[in-house]
């Protein structure tokens, strides 16, 4: 492997990697996978700190030409997943028309649906579009890995068409959750917006160690959990009675949707081209354990407000431990790793481990779930300071 | 809480000669020291790295060996000492979640979330059990 630790940071501990919901039911598997709660707590506090360790460039530069070589195999089996522009739905066709005589009218309407809504579900609808809105830091994290990278930001490649246009999609579910909620009358958009402008500056580090192999699997980890969570949150809301948020959360399910199927293609394929490379990053991506991306949220008061965020969603049944589980079970039967053969010894320990991590996990968390406590509720600043149980 | 320093001296003489109890099997001198703690209720010990480290029986540390081993499969023969740390043992976190829960489960106890996550040694796991244990039959 090709460490390039980056002479600015260091430390011995990891940066944070957090992706179940911590508290309530979820003991165990919370301090498995975060005793990290208390590692972002100091993260947070001290975000210059020259203690972290990032790891850079893990992948050894001569696979840098698989990548090359595979541009006309993503022109042809990924690019077809984007959709033309035109045919694309856009914040508008969910929203009110202010252009339309009857805009004050559909404004007031969607207001009085809003109001159905409780304030647990729209503390879960906040954290999703915080986190949607975020995007420049997942453009970023895309066009930092090797292989892949777009070189000028408007590379002919197919990799970097890919990305830019992946962007462009992604970018209309911040902008509709966004004025969604605004119409919505149901937050607080400025302490909204300051999570926002906090989570951007914060960034991100996702541990994919600028890998495409590590950066692949983990985005489609990432897709399918949104999946998942946009699902949830638009089945909540048809349970609400709120049809047309309803179809807001649908329709961007359905984008995450695409956007998982291409990059577990390409996972698959590369599987296919280099079974030992990928089953070893797929190993050290589960060992790493798949960070969610708002994990750095902060709103100027609640210290743990991801956490919070999460356990609510893990209560709501929006996206759970068990979810997790689901994903990492799904992927290793997608991409057919207990079938895998040509394998180093360490590829057959990487096989292993991945193989049996579902099984572990899921003991964890019946173990967790039996121990099970009531969770506080407690105030989040989204909803004007409105008490929630986590 | 002057006395506390004070203790703390003594403690530390004490340990001394518990830990070499400890090797030649002394139980009785053990269990005089366990009683005389709990009883003072000596207010640090719930949370410091104060290693009541006299108060594990030999057979705690043995069982909670054995698990250990099997957990991150080590050879039978593999040397592990009371101050074994986990992660030098090549466990992760996911590891040690999961020792904490057979030992939950071979002692009949219940560890909470935030005792499990100080537990980085054979002989914290030795300790935190023996205090359950005691808590149990107390209750």
């Amino acid at each position: 492997m090709n460490l390039n630790l980056n002479p600015l940071t260091f430390q011995p501990g990891k940066f944070p990697s957090l992706s179940l919901p911590p508290r309530s039911s979820n003991v165990s598997i919370a301090s498995t996978i975060t005793s990290a709660s208390e590692e972002i707590k100091n993260t947070k506090k001290t975000s210059s700190s020259p203690r972290k360790v990032q790891v850079t460039h893990s992948m050894p530069p001569h696979k840098i030409e698989i990548f090359k070589s595979m541009e006309n195999w993503v022109e042809e089996n990924v690019l077809i997943h984007l959709k033309p522009v035109e045919k694309c739905w856009q914040p508008q066709d969910f929203l009110p028309d202010p252009a339309s005589d009857g805009f004050h009218e559909r404004v007031k309407e969607l207001q009085e649906r809003a109001k159905g809504t409780p304030d647990d579900y729209f503390v879960v609808l906040v954290g999703h579009m915080i986190t949607e809105e975020a995007l420049p830091t997942y453009q970023t994290q895309i066009n930092i890995t090797d292989g892949i990278r777009d070189e000028t930001g408007a590379s002919p490649s197919s990799w970097a068409t890919w990305t830019r246009a992946w962007t462009a999609e992604e970018n209309r579910h911040g902008d509709l959750l966004n004025k969604y909620l605004y119409l919505s009358g149901r937050v607080d958009m400025k302490q909204i917006e300051k999570t926002i402008q906090y989570l951007i500056g914060a960034g991100m580090d996702a541990q994919n160690d600028n890998s495409p192999y590590l950066g692949c699997i983990y985005t489609s980890f990432q897709e399918r959990a949104t999946f998942i969570s946009h699902g949830s949150t638009a089945r909540l809301a048809n349970q609400h009675g709120d049809k047309s948020l309803a179809q807001i959360c649908g329709i961007i399910a359905s984008d995450e949707k695409r956007h998982e199927t291409a990059y577990t293609k390409i996972v698959e394929k590369l599987f296919e081209i280099d079974p030992n490379g990928t089953v070893l990053a797929f190993e050290d991506r589960m060992r790493k354990k798949i960070t969610m991306p708002g994990l750095l949220m902060y709103d100027g008061c609640d210290e743990n407000l991801f956490e919070h965020f999460s356990a609510v969603a893990q209560r709501l049944g929006v996206y759970t431990a068990k979810d997790y589980v689901d994903v990492l079970e799904f992927f290793v039967e997608r991409w057919n790793v207990e079938k895998l053969t040509g394998l180093s010894s360490e590829g057959r320990k990487a096989q292993d481990y991945v193989c049996g991590l579902a099984q572990r996990l899921r003991k964890l968390e019946e173990r967790a779930q039996e121990k099970a406590k009531q969770a506080p509720t407690i105030p989040f600043s989204w909803i004007l300071d409105r008490e929630v149980r986590l | 809480m002057a006395a506390v320093s004070a203790t703390s001296v003594t403690f530390g003489s004490s340990l001394k000669l518990l830990k070499s109890s400890q090797i030649t099997g002394k139980a009785s001198s053990l269990k005089m020291v366990t009683v005389g703690w709990t009883k003072s209720g000596f207010p640090s010990l719930r949370t410091s790295r104060f290693r009541v480290s006299c108060s594990a029986k030999p057979e705690t540390v043995q069982k909670v060996c054995e698990i250990v081993k099997k957990q991150l499969a080590l050879p039978a023969e593999s040397e592990l000492t009371p101050e074994s740390k986990f992660a030098a043992l090549g466990a992760d976190s996911l590891d040690t979640v999961e020792i904490v829960m057979s030992l939950e489960e071979e002692f009949g106890i219940s560890v909470e979330e935030e005792s499990s996550q100080n537990i980085t040694t054979v002989q914290e796991a030795a300790d935190l059990i023996e205090k359950l244990v005691q808590k149990n039959s107390e209750a």
